[in-house]
């Protein structure tokens, strides 16, 4: 029992990592349409560039801040030379240039900062799990997931409420009426991939804290598409409550079913369940469903 | 199809002659120049350094006909193709090495042939068998589905199972001389290279027939708009199955050949990598045209080559450059994919059809 209760906590943790990467994966479809296959890299530059500003000795919150910004201006930059030219053009040629992209990326991060695993010395968080009960949370993990709640609400809210979010998702429904209505497009699609680079940021910082940064990290955007699917391509709910399904997945399967099939079943049940899941369900939980008419 | 230019005043009279192989003497006369500069021109002028290079340029168009096959013609996004290599691959070894082949087989050299169409055939399947989503889901939903191929395929089924069968951990290796086809034993590059001149010019005579016969046109149809060719009374699922068949053949024959390549087996040799590769290939090369995945690997392969030995030179200065190498290719790679889709999203095979016709009409253009 105690061992059900263990992954249960720790599934709900680590599926709070993948719902803030999943989130940054959503906020860029449902702005621009766009399928991003590089999200990997993108949390990897977070954490790389987070790590080297802490090792400058900043303070872990100002490092992550910088972050931040330095997220902000990638974001504009790549959708202005890459993304940009490429409205319209057909779903391949979209996704292969975020493909494209992140084989850019991962040769960049491997160039400028080459293939050890770097960890953040002295630790930020705290390496002494709190204690709950028979629980035993890792201190990294709870901030992981109180910060992707938080994110939660506050992309919700920017959705429902402020100008620029209601201009986004006026922009991936119909682009033409948006900009009819005076929806500056281009602005939207720069802010999306900022905002995307900034959550992707801050997960790979995040992650980075619990067992170091390598070139290796950047599978976790993979890992993250089973969760978006899950909860729907355009829905920011469905990708933290996609993203923690994931992360519970893994680690039931990881605890129960690895002594029948021993080897690595942990990493591969997502991609699995997935398959079987877009067989049945394939617009996720709450995505929206596209009807087609000839 | 017929977009080939007849003499003045000749006319197609019927559909068989506007879909024939041999349309102009002209035609003929190119395609056997081709034969003989592929079987005879090059093996004489190149040495054994670039005989290898053309043969990797083979093995990455054979992977790239399969995914043209299903991204150009069918319209089914796939980005798990090195998936089907690889079970070709791990088949053909498996067979040549485990199964008990009767000796006269063995003495005719026979096993290894028959190893590469099983080969072909165990792929075929296994690739139906991820391609079954398609039945329900396309586009964006299909990758994901291909993308759980890879790594169900490579990461799980071959690294943790099939390659622990003998005891030899990761690799396998075939012994010398265990190669045979026929009275010929493949060892040398020059032989290789000969198995993959045959087994390519195969699949694209293979390739070509089946696109301009009635499963050709229900790929293109399907890949146009699936719902008006369900209307028309094609079977969609019956012909997204046998694009996935087919494309899994030729990834099959493809990673059967790569044992020959190498003599030695690996999951590492077909990672997400060389599918994410095989789609760009196609890209640059151009989506929708046989040539365009041949002119796909031998850019991709040449320039990597090329990049490889501009390096080298420069390592004296830099010997950073040289050790971090496989990161400058993957950021090549990237960019070539990025650049060809902003500046030229017909790919090269679209150049290569603008340069004919200009030569066409010239010197007396409109």
């Amino acid at each position: 029992m105690e061992l059900f209760f263990m992954s249960l906590t720790t599934g709900i943790m680590v599926g709070g990592i993948y719902a803030l990467v999943a989130l940054g994966w959503v906020l860029i479809y449902k702005c621009s349409g766009v399928l991003n296959l590089a999200m990997g890299e993108l949390t990897l530059i977070g954490a790389y560039v987070t790590y080297s500003f802490y090792e400058m000795g900043m303070p872990f919150i100002l490092a992550v801040f910088l972050t931040l910004l330095v997220g902000i201006v990638l974001g504009f930059l790549t959708e202005r030379i890459f993304l940009d030219r490429l409205i319209g053009e057909p779903i391949l040629a979209v996704i292969m240039v975020t493909v494209g992209l992140s084989f850019f990326l991962k040769g960049l991060i491997g160039y400028l900062w080459g293939s050890d695993t770097r960890v953040f010395e002295p630790s930020v968080f705290d390496i002494k799990p709190i204690s709950v009960g028979i629980l035993k949370i890792s201190p990294v993990y709870l901030w992981s997931f109180i910060l992707a709640i938080v994110l939660l609400i506050v992309f919700v809210c920017f959705f429902k409420y402020t100008r620029w979010g209601l201009s986004m998702q006026a922009t991936a429904d119909d682009e033409t009426a948006a900009l009819s209505l005076g929806v500056s497009a281009r602005f939207v699609y720069s802010a999306a991939w900022a905002i995307a680079f900034m959550s992707a940021g801050v997960g790979g910082a995040l992650l980075g804290n619990i067992n170091g940064i390598n070139i290796s990290v950047g599978y976790l955007g993979l890992l993250v598409l089973p969760a978006v699917v899950l909860g729907g391509l355009n829905s920011v709910p469905g990708a933290i409550v996609g993203g923690i399904l994931i992360g519970l997945l893994q680690n039931f399967s990881g605890t129960y079913l690895d002594q029948y099939f021993p080897g690595g079943v942990k990493e591969i049940v997502p991609f699995v369940f997935m398959a079987v899941f877009l067989l049945f369900k394939p617009y996720g939980l709450w995505g929206w469903e596209r009807i087609e008419r000839v | 199809m017929s977009s080939v230019w007849l003499p003045c005043g000749d006319y197609h009279q019927d559909y068989r002659e506007d879909q024939g192989w041999w349309q102009t003497r002209f035609i003929k006369g190119k395609m056997i120049l081709l034969l003989l500069v592929a079987f005879v021109v090059m093996p004489l002028l190149l040495d054994g350094y670039w005989i290898s290079v053309a043969t990797m340029v083979g093995y990455t168009a054979m992977g790239a006909l399969g995914v043209q096959l299903l991204i150009g013609y069918a319209g089914l996004l796939t980005l798990g193709h090195a998936a089907f290599i690889a079970v070709g691959a791990y088949t053909s070894t498996m067979l040549v090495l485990q199964f008990p082949w009767p000796q006269f087989m063995l003495d005719a050299g026979l096993a290894y042939p028959v190893s590469i169409l099983a080969a072909g055939v165990v792929a075929g399947f296994w690739s139906v068998l991820f391609g079954l989503p398609s039945a329900k889901v396309k586009g964006f939903y299909l990758i994901l589905t291909t993308m759980a191929a890879q790594f169900i395929t490579v990461d799980f089924v071959l690294t943790q199972y099939i390659s622990q069968i003998g005891g030899r951990g990761q690799a396998f290796s075939l012994p010398p001389g265990t190669i045979k086809i026929g009275p010929w034993v493949i060892d040398t590059e020059l032989s290789i290279y000969f198995v993959m001149a045959v087994l390519l010019s195969l699949m694209i005579i293979v390739l070509a027939n089946l696109l301009r016969s009635k499963p050709g046109r229900a790929w293109v149809a399907i890949r146009d708009n699936d719902i008006a060719a369900e209307a028309l009374g094609i079977n969609i699922i019956w012909y997204k199955l046998l694009a996935f068949f087919v494309a899994g053949f030729m990834a099959g024959v493809a990673g059967a050949f790569w044992v020959c390549n190498t003599a030695a087996l690996s999951p590492e040799h077909f990672q997400w990598f060389l599918s994410l590769w095989l789609v760009g290939v196609i890209l640059i090369g151009g989506v929708g045209s046989i040539q365009g995945a041949v002119f796909g690997s031998i850019f991709m392969v040449v320039v990597m080559e090329l990049l490889q030995l501009a390096v080298i030179p420069l390592a004296d200065y830099f010997p950073q450059l040289l050790m971090d190498f496989a990161y400058i290719k993957d950021m090549a790679f990237g960019l070539a994919i990025c650049a060809f889709l902003i500046y030229e999203p017909n790919g090269l095979a679209y150049r290569w059809w603008q340069a004919k016709n200009y030569f066409n009409l010239w010197p007396f253009s409109y």
